[in-house]
């Protein structure tokens, strides 16, 4: 069994995996990441979204044999005290129901502020279609994006 | 457990529907009480509990099937590996140690961060003030229960008193001597936000600083009362109890303050955390009372004023999540997140097809995956026992497990599809005053929860004692279920109860327990069992499909003189129950739920029956109104029997701009409904390309429910209901082939995205009233919404959920030239071939074409 060397929120984190073997379990069960969520292991939900070199990507679908020597973000290292513009706008508004999906939405929006400082709804809606929130806050959300890239102004 | 008193209450109520059915108002809240008593006594039938009632639960066949989803597989016992040997390697090759209580440990320094579980024990042993229990039944007086840090005595007491009152709801309190308060809320929060809003109710009248009170959940304990979560229940059952609760405590410190002082008691206030003595000047915080005011009697509840609203701070106050902080950090706990030291996970393989056998397996090829340590046959599938999760599925999939095809290869939707229009027959013939006779018919599919956190549970399963972790709605109900497979005594089998990633009624079955509980105790050591999506898409119980019939007469003056509308479906609550809702004042209405049960496992899901039942009456309604040559708002104006409930269409209407202009392809639509203690309308604006595409554009949503006491979430349960009923008006259903689910992930089980999500508007009436429900309310009435909207925009009725685009393709060409739309703007994305496009086949059976209105497309436009 391989092992592996990442750096994970800024740490060095060596694991022995199989190759074939998605981030998103290294995480949850190798390093007890739990923040990237499981919803579909497909790629098809976001629940399970982290930064690959400030990258928004799947970790679900993301083999750990693509990734040695990868520098990867979570949720719990996307900022020292949870001050990220968009950590403060999520609960300023509230988005939260079960939140479940709002870790996998908010480091996907992340990424998307880093390259688009202020998106319009168009340009939210098409990052954030690639997730699902089955309690249907994205009318939250979307307000939670416009004010976090209004306050990075 | 179902209360004996709830069912009388029920059988008189039904007897009085029975007999006379439309013409008395129908009592919200009783209904509402019943509601929630049938969701309940549902999932106890699912989870093999026993029911009181179970003539009309279908209760243990029903159960057991589903519960072991038709797996007809032998337990084998065998050794097929050195099992704990592989167990202890696989203990010894975890990269870390896992500190057990990992789970619950926050920051303790951030009062914000609250635990989401703790054990009884610790609950118990961690007061160093004093502790208050309240044990309020839902029908009976008030009774007052103290408990000391660790006097178990008193929890008995309230568990004694609690199988005299029946079910019950109660919560604790804690102020430890630095003044911080902790609040123990009873029930499960799955996304509802009842962690939030009970929590309110006692911080309100305890008179404390929101920011600083602690939350924490609570185990299964009679202590706490009824502890499950549906029906739109929770508010309703905590609203007196829990504000009893705290201004109980708040009376109790005040007196020791005041005698502490020798000062009369009544020149004493309580604000935000201090006792203050205005006459004097003189104050103390509530940490420097608490010992002293737990050991004073507890003061008659008759004794007790509560709050006026002029004075609250807190509720009807928008308050966000108490989860929020966690949530955004991604440190929040959920099932799937519990990590007890040396914990393994676990996929199941699971039959094929409903009621298929294991025919055979290949264990070796599986556990030569790495990471594998147990392959274990069991009545549920074949369980695949690994280090990691990845291990898990990697197993399963070597595993080649093969299953029979089962007794229902035969089945699909067709078949489902023919038997519920054979049960659903003929409506009621109209009586003689009918001059116009109206007839549609409306069919809806299976929907999965899909919740996006998957069932899962983890069990850590000793000989005598037994540890859960499990997103759920109730969770006596899950300690029940437990113990009684380990064979242990409740009181062994420890329950936390993680943030639950959504619900909408999936977690009501427990299911993923027991397997835990049963992979735990075969491999020696704590077991996480993971439902995987197409697991969970695939095998677990669904919304039921229905079919319904309705026809309706208006006499020559267009006013309604019967309804008949028989639906059939293998409703959650069985068969034969009639059905009326109180909303319209109709003469002749009737309405009949007919059983046709299927194989497919059906169960209870948002709204429950009033998913079915709400969307086809609601159609109709704009079906009667038209036949009637009346605008949908007026009509349901005229017939709405509640002066609420018309003030709320008014309202829904004026917001989305009812008989403005509209656009070409663009319509307006309305629906209301009744339930749960609350009302509400929603209006909804959307348009409709040539070739059948809809977009929802607007939803303005109007709601009575009584004191909202956290307006935030009152709203985002109406958010929530817009994208379940878009969801399901536009793009969601399972079907069934082969005897089995053909979705299994959200690739092809097509709920909302946020490209999808329009702008929600939502007005929430003032309303000194008890809080009504909201969990369910904001749904059922979207989807009709918006095909009363699409018949608007385009002049097609659609009769099936969800709409598809070949349903309305071409509506463009099939537009009668009498009523040439106003064309205020062009055709969105017009196509030269629309135009040309004929109009939908009028013999496809799932389309009624309705004659227009002479007066012009309904919604506007005139």
């Amino acid at each position: 069994m391989p092992t592996y060397t990442l750096t994970v929120n800024g740490e060095p984190r060596s694991f022995d995996a199989t190759d074939d073997m998605p981030l998103l379990w290294a995480l949850r069960d190798l390093l007890n990441l739990t923040g990237a969520k499981y919803g579909c292991g497909e790629g098809v939900c976001g629940a399970c979204t982290v930064h690959l070199d400030g990258e928004a990507v799947r970790s679900c679908i993301t083999p750990l044999r693509l990734l040695d020597g990868a520098r990867i973000t979570t949720i719990e290292g996307l900022s020292d005290d949870g001050d990220h513009p968009l950590q403060r706008a999520w609960v300023a508004e509230d988005v939260p129901q079960c939140g479940y999906c709002q870790a996998g939405q908010i480091m996907s929006a992340a990424a998307m502020l880093v390259k688009t400082s202020s998106p319009d709804d168009d340009q939210i809606d098409a990052v954030m279609s690639e997730h699902v929130c089955r309690c249907g806050t994205y009318q939250r959300i979307r307000a939670a994006i416009h004010r976090a890239a209004a306050e990075v102004k | 457990m179902r209360d004996r008193r709830g069912d009388e209450e029920f059988e008189r109520e039904s007897e009085s529907r029975r007999a006379g059915v439309m013409g008395s108002e129908v009592d919200s809240d009783n209904e509402s009480d019943h509601e929630f008593d049938q969701a309940m006594a549902w999932a106890a039938a699912r989870n093999g509990e026993t029911v009181v009632a179970a003539d009309r639960i279908e209760s243990d066949d029903r159960a057991d099937e589903s519960a072991e989803n038709g797996a007809r597989v032998q337990v084998d016992d065998r050794t097929d590996v050195d099992v704990a040997a592989r167990v202890d390697a696989s203990r010894a090759a975890r990269p870390a140690a896992v500190d057990p209580l990992a789970f619950d440990s926050r920051d303790p320094e951030s009062p914000r961060r609250p635990a989401s579980v703790i054990t009884r024990r610790r609950l118990l042993q961690a007061a160093a003030g004093f502790q208050i229990g309240v044990v309020v039944s839902r029908f009976d007086s008030t009774k007052w229960l103290i408990g000391r840090p660790g006097d178990g005595a008193a929890t008995a007491d309230a568990a004694a008193a609690l199988q005299e009152a029946g079910s019950a709801v109660g919560t604790f309190i804690r102020i430890d001597p630095s003044g911080v308060c902790t609040i123990i809320t009873p029930k499960p929060d799955i996304g509802q936000g009842v962690r939030t809003s009970l929590s309110m109710l006692v911080a309100e009248e305890l008179e404390v600083d929101w920011e600083a009170v602690r939350i924490e959940q609570a185990p299964p304990d009679g202590a706490f009362g009824g502890q499950g979560v549906g029906g739109s229940g929770s508010i309703r059952q905590g609203w007196t109890p829990l504000r009893t609760a705290g201004a109980t405590a708040r009376t109790m410190l005040i007196a020791e303050a005041a005698e502490s002082w020798g000062v009369p008691a009544s020149e004493c206030e309580a604000r935000v955390g201090v006792v203050h003595h205005p006459p004097s000047g003189r104050e103390l915080s509530y940490g420097d009372l608490a010992a002293g005011a737990g050991s004073r009697p507890v003061p008659p509840a008759s004794s007790i004023r509560l709050k006026s609203p002029a004075e609250w701070r807190i509720i009807s106050k928008a308050t966000g999540r108490v989860d929020n902080e966690d949530v955004v950090r991604g440190v929040a706990k959920f099932g799937l997140d519990a990590r007890p030291e040396g914990m393994l996970h676990a996929v199941i393989a699971r039959p094929t097809a409903i009621g298929a056998v294991l025919e055979s397996t290949d264990e070796t090829a599986a556990l030569a995956v790495p990471g594998v340590v147990a392959v274990v046959v069991m009545p549920e599938g074949v369980g695949v026992v690994a280090q990691n999760t990845w291990a898990a599925i990697k197993g399963r999939e070597a595993l080649r497990a093969r299953w029979s095809a089962g007794p229902h290869a035969e089945l699909d939707s067709a078949a489902i599809r023919r038997d519920l229009i054979a049960a659903a027959g003929e409506p009621a013939a109209m009586p003689g005053g009918a001059v116009t006779i109206v007839e549609a018919s409306y069919e809806l599919p299976f929907l999965a929860h899909a919740t996006m956190e998957p069932m899962n549970a983890t069990v850590d399963a000793r000989a005598d004692r037994a540890e859960v972790w499990i997103p759920n709605q109730n969770p006596p109900s899950v300690q029940g279920s437990v113990a009684r497979q380990l064979g242990l005594p409740n009181a062994a089998v420890t329950v936390h109860t993680p943030l639950g990633g959504g619900s909408f009624g999936r977690r009501a079955g427990t299911e993923a327990a027991t397997e835990a509980a049963r992979l735990s105790r075969r491999v020696g050591a704590p077991v996480q069992v993971l439902w995987t999506r197409d697991d969970d898409m695939r095998q677990g119980f669904f919304r039921p499909a229905s079919h319904h019939v309705l026809r309706g007469g208006l006499d020559a003056d267009g006013r309604p003189v019967g309804w008949s509308h028989r639906a059939a479906f293998d409703t959650p609550f069985g068969a034969g129950r009639p059905w009326a809702p109180g909303t319209y004042s109709m003469p002749g209405f009737q309405a009949d739920m007919i059983e046709s049960s299927t194989p497919v496992s059906t169960g209870i899901w948002r709204s429950v029956d009033h998913s079915n039942l709400v969307p086809p009456t609601e159609c109709f309604i704009d079906r009667l109104a038209e036949a009637a040559g009346m605008d949908p708002v007026a009509f349901r104006l005229a017939h709405i029997r509640s002066e609420r409930m018309r003030h709320l269409v008014e309202v829904a209407a004026e917001r989305i701009g009812w008989g403005g202009e509209l656009q070409f392809g663009f319509g307006r639509g309305i629906a209301v409904f009744e339930g749960y203690g609350s009302r509400i309308a929603q209006a909804a604006e959307v348009s409709v390309t040539p070739d059948g595409r809809v977009r929802v554009h607007r939803m303005a949503c109007a709601v009575d429910c009584g004191v909202a006491i956290n307006p935030g979430t009152v709203r985002a349960q109406i958010e929530g209901g817009v994208a379940d009923g878009i969801s399901t008006a536009l793009h969601a259903e399972i079907t069934i082939r082969g005897g089995a689910v053909v979705q299994s992930n959200y690739g092809d089980y097509g709920w909302l995205r946020i490209d999808g999500m329009p702008e929600v508007d939502i007005y929430i009436a003032e309303s000194s009233d008890a809080p009504g429900g909201m969990g369910e309310v904001g749904y059922p009435a979207v989807s009709p919404a918006i095909f009363n909207a699409i018949y608007s925009a385009t002049g097609i009725a659609p009769t099936r959920f969800p709409v598809r685009a070949a349903d309305l393709a071409g509506w463009a060409g099939a537009v009668p030239p009498t009523a040439t739309p106003t064309a205020v703007e062009p055709t969105p994305e017009p196509t030269p071939e629309s135009t040309t496009r004929p109009g939908p086949d009028p013999s496809d059976e799932h389309m009624i074409f309705m004659p227009r209105a002479e007066t012009g497309r309904t919604g506007g436009a005139r």
